[in-house]
């Protein structure tokens, strides 16, 4: 049974981060219909980002929250400024061809810049681990759960209430209307890869410790990041968040259970049967039409 | 359109001699055109040397090419081989097909006189048809998978790292050393090339071994989270755990294994690839002192008060400015040692500098080191025969003193 | 006959073009040293992948992150029957192209439902979970440690020379080179674009989203798995590792720097990326950057690809002034185009219309009498929204029939319940007395009902000729990929194609301007452009939705006479919708108006447009007499 329960709370750690980084996507989804597929790479530059701060600076851990959620924020927003807008004139087909790609670009970027193995990053919660009966709690673990579910839910908060998430949902639902109403494409645009690469960053600040600083890390979030979102709803922030933690429980359990090979296979196939059986999602808010 | 298809087949069975007769043609016509002394000048030798830069085993191939160069500047300031001084090319290499055509650029365009394979197993298994074919005087000096091993050839000439055989049994000494009447002992093996050799020969030796269960948990390569196979571990309480794996996957597991159950005294043995100083960053400092590892040189990169060591670190400083983190590192050394073996083959040769003579010199090459030739002895001395090119076969037993690996035997 | 001769040996060369490159490549590859041959060979299977996304990629507009798997695939069984089964290279060739026809189906079969980034996922699944199997399934393929791949045999001989391998590899790709430009030239690439360009235009006329995406997943994931299978031997050893999720990213590379449209994009695409590598050995460290900084400025500045600027570069070196294809087209062709009196050249139409298409209708389900369409008892709601409330209409063969309302009365809906494209909630559709309810949207036009769209659903990047030319049918995929066939060689039924598509454009007045690209011309045009694909099968009915829509008054009266005409000399029957009272009351004989989802008024179209309920929902109450 503890082990049972010290498999929940391992599949509800990394659950966590997934949601974290699948909110970013889902973000910047619904606000520009843009499917980000850099977003592993925005993840992974956050955990660098995060090394720098903890390890070369040797600032706090909560510099790190701070500081790295913004940076990332602006090199999204630079992003969206330099290369999508441009793009934006043209198809779906290319601005989601060019996100593929400046996603790798970020990874080797990373790469070039600091060539080592992997990057580890100090515990941002050193101490004894709780035991409760025989089921042993890191603080670590509760850390990541606890921190990026709040995260996920501020940022749901701050989406449906506060007005530049009303601005970003005007947008996505009709662009011209909400023009017309006063709201700048632009600048709702911008904003939403603002905040969106934000809840990146967030997510590579978390993922660091747990994870280490290596390129794979981007594609891993990306993959695991874009399933959790799927899964919710590809327009629900509750949903890529219930997404998410869904993904990581059952990552861990086919591990667990079945093998450990088919960890890897169980989050695309989890993907597959959403996608087959209830392709808007399992949490998802409305009903899409597509003519 | 009747008779078109009439024609058509009596056309093609015309063609089909034709075409196999030009083929074998050209088979036997466009033979590679090696020469045996290729690459010799009366001032100049050029070694080629292929292995990954970038990809994830870039911490193989490039401290390859930083530390053969290194040894090849310092020999060449010595005043080079026999009045002749070194040239490296290197080429990268990651995939099987990069590592083939880098080969047959260094071979065929660059016309290098030795070939040094700097990569890991599947890329020396990618090149090992090719160079056998060639008969280029080969040094392979990171590649345990046996590909290049079996069958034997004359012209291929193995380093510190040996075969797969010879290092799975010294990780079981280490266990065994460790914990005397272990039972239960686990094995974490990655699923890639490298570990999965190991782990054939390890389930080899152990089968010989009455009265022990061996306990076999596999992961992804670059896998972060060990929650299955550390609790599968932990429910057949097994005693020590071989991993076979780099650092970074052996520190995570090593890490999460308090989480899943497994006792903080359990023994851990790492292979070569995981002993490392960046598993201690990783793993936390705490249980450091339960691992231990085998180490293909006498020394770790971090022992700066050994003498050799201090003495490599101070020329590689010396050449490449302060190191990245986890640099110099296994790879650094071996590669800088291999170099000096080889420069020593080469100068033993004579002024007559051929192929064959090479091969010759080589094997009669007996506790080769790097200090013979103003070198810095950061390898083990290298013996090689004419029926045995594996050159070290000495592994040194490592374990953690104050938060530092250190080569202990 | 001369003629025929000649423009048969023009289309046999087209075809043969990229297949003779390939090869005089290859020959000019054996003048090289061994280490080039080897790059050749390697380069000319890249090309093979690059003319297969092509079709994928750049004609169907489907993102595909499964190439690897593909190429994996086709590595693998090859290998495997080899080593296991002493095959020769050629069966193992066929081998591996038979797996990756499969495997594209397995893949194709759930994928084709979704679109964009759905697919893209889906693709992506494909890609990983088929590297875990190859991984996990160690007996079979060695796992990790991969395969040890013996040279490749041939006709009893081992080739193990690099000249061997690189004529072998060059005329093995020109082979399959070949029916892969066949395809792409003739109207199974042309349904291909159409349907990415789309969707909507391409189903009313007969092309099915579902069979052509899993078509060109089949062929393309078949040639990319050849590919695989013929690079194979000349990599000794192939893992699972190689063919990984960067490896089928960088993929996608070829068409996209290639260029999206031609072949040649493919074939340059494949053909320079994988050279890259080996011609900028120095900067192997940044490749894989430089790699994707390509792709980015690609996008950005450059979308037209290497075949652009290489089309561009010799445009200027043969001393051409504006490029062709132009956006603009010069004013006074448009303006020739739009003053030509629409004379439906009654006897030349019909003549080519029934050369191409002989066969009769199958008229036997039809009932004497039965009118042309009647919708019986439709409704439509949209959750509490009821958008067209218990509908019948009626409308008589040979009739011109009009529908009017105000915006958001309901028509659109009823339209695109009565052609298929919107089910109904409940209610019936006959055609002809035969009860088309279930009938699918793509196999309409079969029937003899045609339409056209509120917006203008035309293809853009086909031209006026490609696009009437779908308008003809035979859109199935078996049938498009034996057309494809005929128009390889000029041969077949393409000549009466091709008169049956000149007519109608000749009818419409777009004669002039049948090889410019639809997307260029007025929106005048292109309604016309609409009505020319529309007529062009001898349709029996058509529906037409605003056909005059955001178009001038001139304009509007030219289109009304045309239409006019095509009901009097084809004898087609029409439903027309519009806003546009003025048209309609010149155009119809019976007027039929609808109101917040109801009918309000039918009848003849004077008395409707005077009956009071008709101006109150049109003008408001207190309208003026």
């Amino acid at each position: 049974m503890s082990e049972f329960v010290m498999v929940v709370i391992g599949g509800l750690a990394f659950g966590a981060i997934y949601a974290l980084a699948a909110i970013g996507i889902v973000v910047i989804h619904k606000a520009t219909k843009t499917v980000n597929f850099a977003h592993g790479g925005f993840v992974l530059f956050g955990a660098f980002a995060a090394y720098l701060v903890v390890v070369k600076l040797q600032w706090t851990y909560w510099a790190a929250y701070v500081i790295v959620p913004l940076l990332i924020g602006g090199i999204a927003t630079v992003i969206e400024l330099t290369i999508l807008r441009p793009l934006r004139k043209a198809d779906l087909f290319t601005v989601i061809t060019a996100t593929i790609f400046i996603g790798i670009g970020l990874s080797e970027i990373y790469r070039l810049s600091y060539n080592t193995e992997i990057l580890a990053m100090p515990n941002p919660i050193p101490g004894r681990p709780f035991l409760i009966g025989d089921v042993i709690l890191t603080r670590e673990q509760i850390w990541v759960v606890a921190g990026a579910m709040i995260s996920c839910l501020i940022g749901v908060l701050v989406f449906s209430h506060a007005s530049m998430g009303r601005s970003m949902r005007a947008m996505a639902s009709n662009v011209r209307g909400a023009t017309l109403c006063g709201y700048s494409v632009n600048r709702v645009y911008a904003l939403a890869w603002f905040v969106g690469g934000a809840l990146a960053g967030l997510a590579g600040v978390f993922a660091g410790p747990s994870k280490g600083v290596s390129p794979e890390l981007a594609v891993s979030m990306i993959t695991a990041g874009f399933v959790a979102a799927v899964i919710g709803g590809f327009d629900s922030l509750r949903g890529a968040l219930l997404g998410g933690l869904l993904l990581g429980l059952a990552e861990t359990f086919a591990a667990a259970y079945v093998s450990s090979a088919m960890k890897n296979a169980v989050s695309f196939l989890l993907l597959f049967v959403v996608l087959l059986w209830r392709p808007e999602g399992l949490f998802s808010e409305g009903k899409g039409r597509d003519v | 359109m009747q008779d078109k298809r009439k024609h058509g087949c009596g056309w093609f069975k015309g063609r089909r001699t034709f075409l196999g007769a030009a083929l074998a043609a050209a088979t036997v016509f466009a033979a590679p055109g090696l020469h045996a002394q290729q690459g010799v000048t009366s001032g100049e030798i050029v070694i080629g040397a292929l292995g990954p830069l970038t990809g994830p085993f870039a911490f193989i191939g490039a401290p390859g090419r930083d530390s053969i160069a290194l040894a090849i500047e310092k020999i060449n300031e010595a005043g080079g081989l026999n009045g002749r001084k070194l040239r490296l090319i290197f080429e990268h290499a990651n995939t099987p097909a990069e590592s083939v055509a880098a080969a047959k650029k260094l071979v065929e365009e660059n016309k290098v006189f030795t070939l040094i394979l700097a990569s890991g197993s599947t890329g020396a298994a990618a090149a090992a048809d090719y160079v056998r074919a060639a008969k280029i005087p080969t040094y392979n000096i990171y590649g345990a998978t046996p590909i290049i091993r079996t069958p034997f050839a004359k012209n291929i000439f193995h380093s510190a790292i040996p075969g797969a055989e010879a290092s799975g049994k010294s990780m079981i000494d280490e266990v065994f050393r460790a914990v005397p009447n272990a039972k239960k002992v686990g094995v974490l093996a990655g699923t890639y090339a490298f570990p999965q050799s190991h782990l054939k020969t390890i389930r080899e030796q152990m089968a010989a071994r009455a009265g022990v269960e061996l306990v076999v948990e596999q992961f992804d390569a670059a896998a972060r989270d060990f929650t299955a196979q550390l609790l599968s571990m932990a429910r057949q309480k097994v005693e020590a755990v071989m991993i076979l794996g780099s650092f970074t996957e052996a520190g995570f597991a090593i890490k999460q294994a308090p989480e899943k159950g497994l006792p903080a005294t359990t023994t851990w043995v790492l292979d070569g690839s995981g002993v490392n100083d960046g598993i201690v960053a990783i793993v936390g400092g705490e249980n450091t002192k339960y691992l231990h590892g085998y180490y293909n040189v006498p020394y770790f990169p971090t022992q700066v008060n050994d003498a050799p060591m201090a003495g490599f670190r101070k020329l590689w400083i010396g050449k490449y400015g302060n190191p990245p983190e986890g640099r110099p590192n296994l790879y650094d050394m071996v590669g800088y040692g291999s170099m000096y073996v080889l420069g020593q083959a080469i100068k033993n040769a004579g002024p007559n500098l051929t192929w064959d003579s090479l091969i010759a010199s080589w094997e009669k090459l007996s506790d080769a080191k790097p200090s013979s030739m103003g070198g810095v002895d950061v390898i083990f001395p290298e013996t090689f025969s004419a029926t045995d090119h594996q050159g070290g076969r000495r592994l040194g037993s490592a374990a953690i003193v104050d938060g530092k690996w250190k080569v202990v035997r | 006959m001369s003629e025929r001769v000649s423009e048969r040996g023009v289309a046999m060369r087209r075809v043969i073009m990229p297949s003779v490159t390939v090869l005089l490549l290859t020959l000019a590859g054996t003048t090289l040293s061994n280490y080039w041959q080897y790059v050749f060979t390697i380069s000319i299977g890249a090309m093979v992948s690059g003319a297969a996304l092509i079709m994928l990629v750049g004609y169907a507009r489907c993102i595909t992150i499964a190439s690897g798997a593909m190429m994996a695939i086709g590595a693998y069984a090859s290998a495997i029957v080899v080593l296991r089964f002493g095959f020769s290279f050629p069966w193992a060739l066929l081998v591996g192209t038979l797996f990756g026809a499969l495997a594209g189906y397995v893949l194709a079969v759930p994928a084709v439902r979704f679109r964009s980034h759905n697919l893209a996922m889906v693709t992506l699944v494909f890609q990983a979970v088929t590297i875990i199997l190859l991984r996990e399934a160690k007996t079979l393929t060695g796992g990790a440690e991969g395969l040890n791949i013996p040279p490749p045999v041939l006709f009893g001989t081992v080739i193990t020379s690099d000249l061997g391998n690189l004529l072998l590899a060059g005329v093995a790709a020109a082979a399959v080179i070949l029916p892969i430009t066949v395809l792409l030239y003739g109207p199974f690439g042309k349904n291909l674009r159409a349907l990415a360009a789309n969707e909507v235009g391409a189903r009313a006329y007969g092309i099915s989203p579902r069979d052509y995406l899993i078509a060109a997943f089949v062929v393309s994931s078949a040639a990319i798995a050849f590919a695989g299978a013929l690079s194979a031997p000349r990599f000794r050893i192939i893992d699972p590792d190689s063919y990984g999720v960067l490896a089928a990213i960088f993929m996608l590379a070829y068409p996209i720097i290639g260029g999206m449209n031609s072949i040649w994009g493919g074939l340059l695409g494949g053909g320079v990326l994988r050279i890259l590598p080996e011609v900028l050995r120095p900067l192997a460290d940044y490749l894989e950057l430089i790699f994707c900084a390509l792709v980015v400025i690609t996008v950005m500045y450059f979308p037209g690809g290497l075949v652009e600027l290489v089309g561009k570069a010799s445009r200027r070196l043969r001393g051409k002034g504006a490029a062709a294809g132009d956006e603009s087209l010069p004013d006074s062709v448009e303006a020739a185009a739009a003053a030509a009196v629409a004379t439906v050249n009654a006897g030349g139409v019909r003549e080519a219309m029934m050369r191409a298409m002989p066969a009769a209708r199958n008229t036997t389900t039809d009932v004497a009498d039965a009118p042309a369409l009647r919708i019986d008892g439709m409704s439509k709601s949209y959750g509490a929204l009821q958008a067209v409330k218990n509908v019948s209409i009626e409308v008589a063969t040979g009739r011109l029939h009009g529908l009017m309302g105000p915006n958001g009365a309901g028509k659109t809906t009823l339209f695109n319940m009565a052609t298929g494209f919107t089910p109904a909630d409940s209610g019936t559709v006959w055609s002809f007395g035969r009860d088309i309810g279930s009938v699918p949207v793509e196999q309409r036009l079969g029937l003899g009902i045609a339409r056209t769209f509120q917006h203008v659903a035309i293809f853009p990047s086909l031209s006026c000729f490609d696009n009437t030319l779908i308008g003809l049918g035979r859109n199935g995929v078996g049938a498009s990929m034996r057309r494809s066939l005929d128009a390889a060689h000029a041969g077949g039924s393409v000549a009466e194609e091709r008169d049956a598509v000149m007519a109608a454009l000749d009818a419409v007045g777009l004669k002039a301007l049948a090889q410019q690209p639809a997307g260029s011309l007025s929106l005048g045009n292109q309604r016309r452009l609409e009505i020319a694909r529309a007529i062009v099968s001898r349709p029996r009915i058509i529906l037409l939705d605003e056909p005059v829509s955001g178009v001038g008054a001139d304009e509007a009266g030219r289109l009304r006479e045309l239409l006019l005409a095509i009901n009097r000399e084809l004898g087609v029957t029409m439903l027309v919708i519009e806003h546009n009272i003025g048209f309609l009351l010149s155009l119809c004989e019976r007027l039929t108006v609808m109101s917040y989802g109801e009918i309000i008024a039918e009848g003849a179209p004077d008395e409707v447009v005077a009956t009071q309920h008709v101006r109150s929902a049109y003008f408001g109450d207190k309208a003026a007499v």
